[in-house]
C-alpha cells in the first residue's frame, strides 16, 4: 500500500528523526521540567498573594492619560511592535494629531498643555550614546464627558499611529494599567477555577499545547520540503510522473503520511505529560481526555497548515524557498504575541499563546476565536494540499516547471 | 598559478551558485528595521537584535557551502579535476565567513551610526555566534548530504536557544543579551572543530 511505502520512506529520512528529537527536547526542557511541580491552594494568612488584571476604566484612564503626556512630552514612545523594543519618535503631523488627541482627553489647549509640560518634574535617561529627558506626570485631567468606548477607539488610533505594539494597544490597556493585589480570596477563586471546571489536567494540555505549538509552527517544514523534493534529488520525477496513479490521490496520500508519521512523536510526548501528570495529581479527580482531546484539536491544525504550506511551497518554487517563508511566518507569529502570553489567540494567529496554569477564564475568553483559527486553518491545510496537487499535476503534464532559482530554467541558471 | 585558478573557480561558484544566498542575507538586513528598532539602544538592548540577525546570516551564508555537490553528477566532474575538492570547499567556507563578517559588520556600524552602544566585543560575540550556529550548518550538511539537514539543524538550534537560553551554557548563541560581558570563545573553537570535522568528512565521502 502506497501510504505505508510513503510512511516507512519517511520514518527512514534524517530529517523526521531530526523533527523527532527536537519535539522531544523541547517537551523535556519546556513543559515537562515545569509540569512537575504542583499547583496547590493558597494559604490563609500570606502577605503577597500576586497581581490579578481587572479592567477599572478610571484607573486605565488614569494610568494610561499620564504615560501618553510623558511619552508626548519627550516624543519618545517606546514601541514593541513585533515583541523587539523600538523607540518611535513622531514627525510633526503624526505629533499634531497625538496632541489633537490629549485635547480631547484631558480638555487641556495647546497653551495648557505647554503649561504642564513645563511644569512636570523631569528627569534624563541614557539610551545608547544619548540622553533624553523624561516627564513625570503625577496626575492629569480626564476630560468628565471622556467616556471608556471613546478612550478606547482614540488609543487604538495612537497605537496605530506609533506602528503597533506601544502601550495604548487597547488588548493590553488593562494588563498595563489596571493591575490590583489580589486578595486570599481572589487567589482561591483563581486556584478553584482552574481546577474545577475541568479539572487540571485542561489546564496542563493547554500549557503541553502552548509549549509544543511552538515547535510545531516551524519545524515540520523541513520534513515535508525534504520528501516533496526527494523524488527530484533521487532522480526519480520522471519515473513517478509515469505511474498509474492521479496527482490528486499522490500529493493527499504524501500529506497524510507526513502529518500522521509527525504526529507520533507529539502524541507519544502527550502520553507522557498525561503519565506526569497521574503523578502529580494522582489524589485528585481528573479528566485524563483532555491531555489528547484539546492537545489535539490546538496542535492537529498546526501541523497540518504547516506541512500543506511546505508541500505547496516546494512544489510551486523549493525547498529553500518554503523553509524561508515558513521561517519568517512563525518568527513573526511568535514575536508579535510575545506582550501578552496568556489567552492570547486572535482568529488568524498561527501560534496560539496561553502559558500558563492559570487564568482560565482568560483562554475561555477567546474560546470561539480559538475554535475559528483551528477550524480554518484546518480548511487552509486543505485548500493549499489541493493547490500542491494541482501544481504536480501541471508539472507532471510538462505545462509548469516550477519557479526554481537554481538548475535548468530556473531563474539564476547556472552556466554549463 | 594554482591560486588564480583556484580564485576563478571560488569567484564563478559565488557568482553560479551563491548570489542568491548573499540577496537573501542583504534582503533581511533590509527587511529587519521593520521589525527592530536599531537607535538609541544600550549595549545589552543593542545585542538583542544583532545576536539574533548575525547568526540568520550565518545560516543563510554559510550552509550551503556543499550544495552544489549535492548533485552526484556533478560531484563526479568536480572529483576527476585536479583541483582539490575540499580546498575550494575550504576557499568557499572563508568567503562565506568573510561576507558574514562584512554584512554583520554593516549592522554594526549602521547601528553605531544610529546612536546604539555597539561596542567591538559586541560586534566580536555576534559575529562569532554568527560563524558558530553557520559552521553547525555546515557540518550537518556534510553529515547528512544535504544543505536542507543544515538549515533544519542549525534553524532548531537558533530556535532552542530563544527558549533554553542558560541551559545551553557555553554555547549560548545570546552571550550579551543575557547580560554577559565576555566574548565566548567556546563558540569560536566550536566553529573551528565544526568546519575541520565538515572538510574532513567531505574529503572522505563516498
Amino acid at each position: 500500500m502506497l501510504f505505508n511505502k510513503e510512511c516507512k520512506k519517511i520514518l527512514l529520512s534524517l530529517t523526521f528523526w531530526i523533527y523527532s528529537i527536537l519535539v522531544v527536547i523541547m517537551f523535556a526542557e519546556n513543559y515537562y521540567s515545569e509540569a512537575k511541580y504542583p499547583i496547590s491552594k493558597p494559604a490563609k494568612g500570606g502577605s503577597d498573594y500576586g497581581l490579578m488584571v481587572r479592567e477599572d476604566p478610571e484607573l486605565i484612564m488614569e494610568g494610561a492619560s499620564a504615560s501618553l503626556m510623558s511619552d508626548f512630552a519627550s516624543n519618545r514612545y517606546v514601541c514593541y511592535p513585533y515583541g523587539f523594543y523600538k523607540a518611535v519618535s513622531l514627525d510633526k503631523e503624526d505629533r499634531d494629531k497625538v496632541e489633537e488627541y490629549v485635547t480631547e482627553i484631558t480638555a487641556w489647549d495647546h497653551d495648557e498643555i505647554l503649561k504642564q509640560i513645563d511644569s512636570a518634574d523631569v528627569y534624563y535617561m541614557e539610551h545608547g550614546f544619548s540622553t533624553f529627558p523624561g516627564y513625570e506626570f503625577e496626575s492629569v485631567n480626564i476630560d468628565k464627558n471622556m467616556t471608556y468606548e471613546r478612550y478606547k477607539e482614540i488609543m487604538a488610533d495612537i497605537d496605530d499611529i506609533l506602528g503597533g505594539g506601544s502601550a495604548y494597544k487597547v488588548d493590553t490597556l488593562a494588563s498595563r494599567y489596571s493591575l490590583v493585589p489580589m486578595t486570599y480570596e481572589d487567589a482561591v477563586k483563581e486556584y478553584e477555577d482552574s481546577i474545577s471546571e475541568d479539572t487540571v489536567t485542561g489546564s496542563l494540555a493547554r500549557l503541553f499545547s502552548d509549549y509544543t505549538g511552538i515547535d510545531l509552527a516551524f519545524i515540520p517544514v523541513f520534513a515535508a520540503a525534504a520528501l516533496v523534493a526527494a523524488d527530484r534529488r533521487r532522480k526519480m520525477t520522471e519515473l513517478v510522473y509515469s505511474r498509474n496513479i492521479s496527482s490528486l490521490k499522490l500529493t493527499f496520500i504524501r500529506y497524510g503520511a507526513l502529518v500522521a508519521m509527525m504526529f507520533i512523536p507529539v502524541f507519544l510526548t502527550m502520553i507522557a505529560a498525561a503519565i506526569q501528570a497521574g503523578e502529580v495529581y494522582g489524589d485528585e479527580p481528573l479528566k485524563m481526555h483532555y491531555m489528547f482531546t484539546t492537545t489535539t484539536f490546538w496542535l492537529l491544525p498546526e501541523l497540518m497548515v504547516v506541512t500543506a504550506v511546505g508541500m505547496f511551497l516546494t512544489e510551486f518554487f523549493s525547498a529553500g524557498f518554503a523553509v524561508a517563508a515558513q521561517g519568517a511566518w512563525s518568527f513573526l507569529s511568535l514575536m508579535s504575541c510575545g506582550d501578552k502570553l496568556s489567552g492570547n489567540i486572535t482568529k488568524f494567529c498561527l501560534i496560539c499563546r496561553h502559558n500558563t496554569l492559570y487564568d482560565r477564564s482568560a483562554f475561555m475568553e477567546t474560546y470561539n476565536d480559538f475554535v475559528f483559527n483551528r477550524i480554518f486553518y484546518m480548511v487552509l491545510a486543505l485548500v493549499m494540499v489541493l493547490a500542491a496537487a494541482y501544481v504536480y499535476h501541471l508539472k507532471r503534464g510538462g505545462r509548469f516547471n516550477g519557479i526554481r532559482l537554481f538548475g535548468k530554467g530556473s531563474l539564476f541558471r547556472r552556466k554549463a | 598559478m594554482a591560486s588564480g585558478c583556484l580564485a576563478k573557480v571560488v569567484f564563478s561558484d559565488a557568482k553560479h551558485n551563491f548570489l542568491i544566498h548573499y540577496l537573501a542575507a542583504i534582503g533581511l538586513l533590509l527587511v529587519s528595521p521593520v521589525v527592530f528598532g536599531f537607535s538609541g539602544l544600550d549595549e545589552r538592548l543593542a545585542a538583542i537584535p544583532l545576536e539574533i540577525i548575525s547568526p540568520i546570516l550565518g545560516i543563510i551564508l554559510m550552509t550551503p557551502v556543499f550544495m552544489p555537490e549535492q548533485n552526484e553528477n556533478i560531484y563526479d566532474v568536480v572529483r576527476s579535476k585536479k583541483t582539490s575538492h575540499t580546498l575550494v570547499c575550504f576557499m568557499r567556507i572563508l568567503l562565506s565567513a568573510f561576507i558574514t563578517a562584512l554584512l554583520v559588520g554593516g549592522l554594526s556600524l549602521y547601528m553605531r551610526c544610529s546612536d546604539s552602544q555597539v561596542t567591538a566585543r559586541l560586534f566580536a560575540s555576534a559575529l562569532i555566534s554568527a560563524l558558530a550556529l553557520g559552521a553547525l550548518g555546515v557540518f550537518s550538511s556534510a553529515l547528512g548530504d544535504s544543505a536542507l539537514i543544515g538549515y533544519m539543524v542549525s534553524a532548531s538550534y537558533l530556535v532552542m536557544d530563544m527558549f533554553l537560553h542558560s541551559k545551553l551554557k557555553r554555547f549560548n548563541l545570546f552571550t550579551f543579551s543575557d547580560g554577559g560581558t565576555q566574548i565566548n570563545l567556546w563558540l569560536a573553537a566550536a566553529a573551528a572543530i565544526l568546519i575541520t570535522a565538515a572538510l574532513i568528512l567531505r574529503k572522505y565521502r563516498r
